[in-house]
């Protein structure tokens, strides 16, 4: 080379980026690693303390409920359709179509919620009833926990986009909010089938 | 890695600003805030990295003058210095700073500190987040000590096993002071392990593939993803605990189907991996410094990686071991025989490849490398300790005596603290601008060492004799009373050493020799940068060329430019090859996430209490994380409708 220094010009790099090229999506990963290894640790607790009880449920603990859960499942599912075209529209940088299906997905997901905050009584048992009653209840209100976080973060990023405070990174910001929903919703479902289906038919 | 990288999108004629322009431009964007609040204010990877290790080492002071308490209480027969309930809370809240308070953290610090260094880039992925972590650790560890000095320290032992530790037999507050302080600590360091794994992966400067990082850097990456599962598995049974024992559940109750053994699998399912995740960051100081001090590049590089990686995954594999006198199935504990047995091949490995390094290189010994020395000999001694542990037969004859004690202190302290010691002189100068002195570091090495040996070798022999571990005295008639003088005379001895360094640190900050940039000719990026480093890291991000970033790099080595000066951006590159992404603004100085830390204080401090706490906790930590991450500046895109 014949240049005292050779440079590497990185000033035409876009600053705005989607999906693994961005390193909030890293970050987000990380929490779905933490959250979701969490949530094994209940299905894992919430099979061994099976183990001490027969018949299962115990007693005359009937098993759970199907209606209000399956409910309450479908309309976490259903909101994955807003959640999908928020991030659709993120990635066109489409500020209108962002507030639109955002404003669309947090009225299902509120639903979601307080479907879910309703849906506690459908378990038959109580957090203090026994073990079986414990890890029930904790997995059902922990998983709430992180739908209520998913939803406040939702919230924020709709007030950033309506006050129209929303720069070009608040774009990736709520794509990787879809995809975080994406994954409260979907990690549900192989605890929907622990929680109330494995009790009835396992 | 091809050179297509390094010339990629091309060579620029070079920058029209001028060096010093430059210089002055990131002064100010990267400006270290002044004022009264600064402190809770800061985001600097280097500030928020040393304010872990310091908080951290406080702590070993700390759990070391405890440890010197029980050593005294022991060293005759029927000593009267602490009575059986404060010798309970003494040893539970020394190993429970050891481990959760010391341990983990100065490594996670030290990762905090040296990785954006090490890897070429300006901060920390999530600066706030970092910033937060280091408030709420705080505050957790403060919650513990303060518990102790009002008579409420936890009293359960380090391990905290149900149903002692249970809502039925651990009364008071004591056991809930545990299970908070672990939930606290732990999301912390979850947050940094977070911070310091996308600062890894998308944060290296150009050049840098997966096959070129530094030794600490993958051992960092390693421990960060460990950190993730096991800490998470460690705060979710401590709930499950917290919970148990204040709204009345039964997770660990046999009377309502709970399971007492459920805690002891969860805990040490997160247990063990925790010796990996306070061993490995020490591995890859063993690494740093052999490469340093031994002047050549590391034999078997790849083989080490490898092994970083496998025992990442053994660790996880081997919990079982600590379980053997609970009466478990013969060919479960067969099976964790075998998965015991069989992390010693990654470790042993690694040992040869040091010692290929030392054997084949040109050696200086200086007193960082006297400490590498201690970590062969005492690890060594721990590790084949395990070995003998790891065997059913063999255990249950030791389970529970000091025989544990010594093996366990073997491993943490010579796999972990000597390598800790080393890297801190080693890493002083580029902390201080100053170099240590060589006397006292020798001084303080050999106290430290022969302290050690003859600290923990007489355990050995002491739970061979049948002494068993947690109580606070024994009779004459035991016999065990001129090995314990020993080993108390040993505990001093190492005091002494422990002085004897942090007098040379102190002094050598004061008066020593100015080090200069680089003073062990060592070949990692933060020994291209000034000691100590701007706020901003480096004036330009540079290209790497090899392995051994400053060994392989040329005279015309190539520099990043394009990246804004007037904002805190730093350059996002490829997970493996290190391309350049994007350019990726980090957001600067900012009160929130220390009173969001306040918020998550009060939510788990008052829990202990009352339910309350938790609602009024959280009803101050959410606003605060809402205006942490609110826009600041109105600016209105161009894309917006």
């Amino acid at each position: 080379m014949s240049e005292p220094r050779a440079v590497i010009d990185v000033s035409g790099l876009p600053d705005v980026a989607f999906g693994s090229k961005n390193a909030v999506w890293w970050g987000t990963l990380g929490f779905m690693l933490i959250e979701g290894s969490t949530l094994a640790i209940c299905a894992v607790t919430y099979f061994y303390l099976r183990r001490n009880f027969d018949p299962f449920p115990p007693g005359a603990t009937p098993p759970p409920d199907l209606p209000l859960p399956t409910l309450s499942l479908l309309a976490l599912l259903a909101s994955l359709a807003p959640a999908t075209l928020t991030s659709r529209a993120a990635k066109r940088f489409d500020a209108a179509g962002v507030r639109r299906w955002l404003a669309v997905g947090l009225v299902v997901m509120t639903a979601a919620v307080v479907l879910r905050a309703l849906e506690f009584p459908a378990l038959n048992t109580r957090w203090k009833s026994d073990a079986y009653g414990s890890i029930a209840w904790f997995t059902l209100g922990f998983h709430l926990s992180l739908l209520v976080v998913n939803l406040a973060e939702s919230v924020v990023i709709a007030a950033i986009f309506f006050l129209g405070r929303a720069e070009r990174k608040h774009f990736s910001d709520a794509a990787d909010d879809a995809c975080y929903w994406f994954f409260v919703v979907l990690v549900w479902v192989p605890l929907y089938v622990t929680v109330y289906l494995t009790p009835r038919f396992l | 890695m091809s050179d297509e990288t390094l010339t990629t999108p091309g060579v620029a004629p070079p920058p029209t600003e001028t060096e010093l322009d430059a210089r002055l431009a990131l002064q100010r964007t990267w400006w270290r805030d002044a004022g009264p609040l600064r402190w809770l204010r800061e985001v600097d990877h280097k500030a928020i990295g040393l304010r872990v290790v310091f908080t951290a080492l406080t702590f070993f002071l700390l759990a070391g003058i405890l440890a010197a308490l029980m050593r005294t209480q022991l060293a005759r027969p029927e000593h009267g210095i602490l009575g059986p309930d404060r010798y309970d809370q003494v040893f539970t809240v020394h190993g429970t700073t050891m481990m959760f308070l010391f341990a983990v953290p100065v490594m996670m610090g030290l990762g905090l500190y040296f990785v954006p260094l090490m890897v070429g880039t300006r901060n920390i992925a999530y600066p706030r987040l970092c910033a937060y972590a280091y408030f709420v650790y705080l505050i957790g560890s403060l919650f513990l000590w303060i518990s102790l000095l009002t008579n409420t320290g936890p009293d359960v032992g380090w391990f905290a096993y149900t149903p002692l530790s249970g809502p039925e037999y651990g009364i008071g507050k004591r056991p809930d002071v545990w299970a908070q302080t672990i939930t606290f600590t732990e999301i912390s360091m979850m947050a940094f392990a977070v911070s310091i794994i996308v600062t890894i992966f998308k944060q290296r400067a150009p050049g840098m593939s997966l096959n070129r990082m530094p030794m600490f850097v993958w051992t960092m990456l390693v421990t960060s993803f460990m950190v993730l599962f096991a800490m998470t598995t460690i705060a979710t049974a401590s709930i499950f605990l917290a919970s148990d024992r204040l709204v009345g559940t039964h997770f660990f109750n046999p009377a309502e189907g709970g399971d007492p053994l459920l805690w002891q699998h969860l805990f040490w399912y997160f247990g063990h991996p925790e010796v990996y995740i306070i061993f490995l960051p020490g591995t890859g100081m063993v690494s740093l410094l052999v490469t340093a001090f031994a002047r050549r590049e590391l034999f078997g590089y790849t083989a080490l990686v490898l092994a970083t990686i496998a025992t990442g995954f053994l660790g996880y594999g081997v919990w079982v071991h600590h379980m053997f006198a609970t009466g478990l199935p013969q060919l479960g504990e067969s099976f964790f025989t075998g998965s015991s047995l069989l992390i010693t091949i990654p470790n042993g490995l690694q040992i040869f490849c040091w010692l290929a390094t030392l054997w084949s290189g040109k050696l200086r010994v200086r007193a960082p490398l006297l400490f590498v020395f201690g970590f062969f000999f005492i690890l060594v001694r721990g590790g084949l300790t395990g070995v003998m542990v790891a065997s059913v037969a063999f255990d249950l004859q030791v389970h529970d005596t000091f025989f544990i004690v010594a093996h366990l202190h073997d491993v943490l302290i010579g796999g972990a603290v000597f390598p800790l010691l080393g890297a801190i002189l080693f890493w002083w100068p580029k902390w201080t601008g100053r170099l240590t002195s060589e006397r006292l570091g020798r001084a303080s090495f050999w106290l430290i060492f022969l302290g050690e040996n003859l600290t923990f070798v007489p355990m050995y022999v002491l739970g061979l004799r049948g002494m068993p571990r947690r109580q606070y005295t024994y009779l004459a008639a035991s016999g065990w009373g001129p090995f314990n003088l020993l080993a108390s005379a040993g505990a001093a001895l190492l005091a002494l050493g422990v002085l004897v360094y942090l007098a040379n640190l102190v002094v050598s900050t004061r008066a020593g020799a100015p080090a200069g940039d680089d003073p062990w000719d060592a070949d990692t990026l933060d020994w291209a940068t000034s000691s100590p480093p701007p706020a901003y890291n480096f004036l330009r991000i540079p290209v790497v060329q090899g392995r051994y970033a400053l060994w392989s790099r040329t005279a015309d080595a190539p520099v990043v430019t394009g990246l804004a000066l007037d904002r805190r951006e730093v350059l996002v590159t490829s997970t493996l090859d290190a391309t350049p992404q994007l350019r990726y603004e980090l957001p600067g100085p900012t009160i929130w996430p220390f009173l969001a830390a306040l918020g998550t204080g009060v939510t788990w401090i008052f829990g202990v209490f009352t339910p309350w706490g938790i609602v009024v906790g959280l009803a101050l930590t959410g606003p605060a994380l809402v205006a942490w991450g609110w826009p600041r500046r109105r600016r209105a895109t161009e894309v917006r409708a």
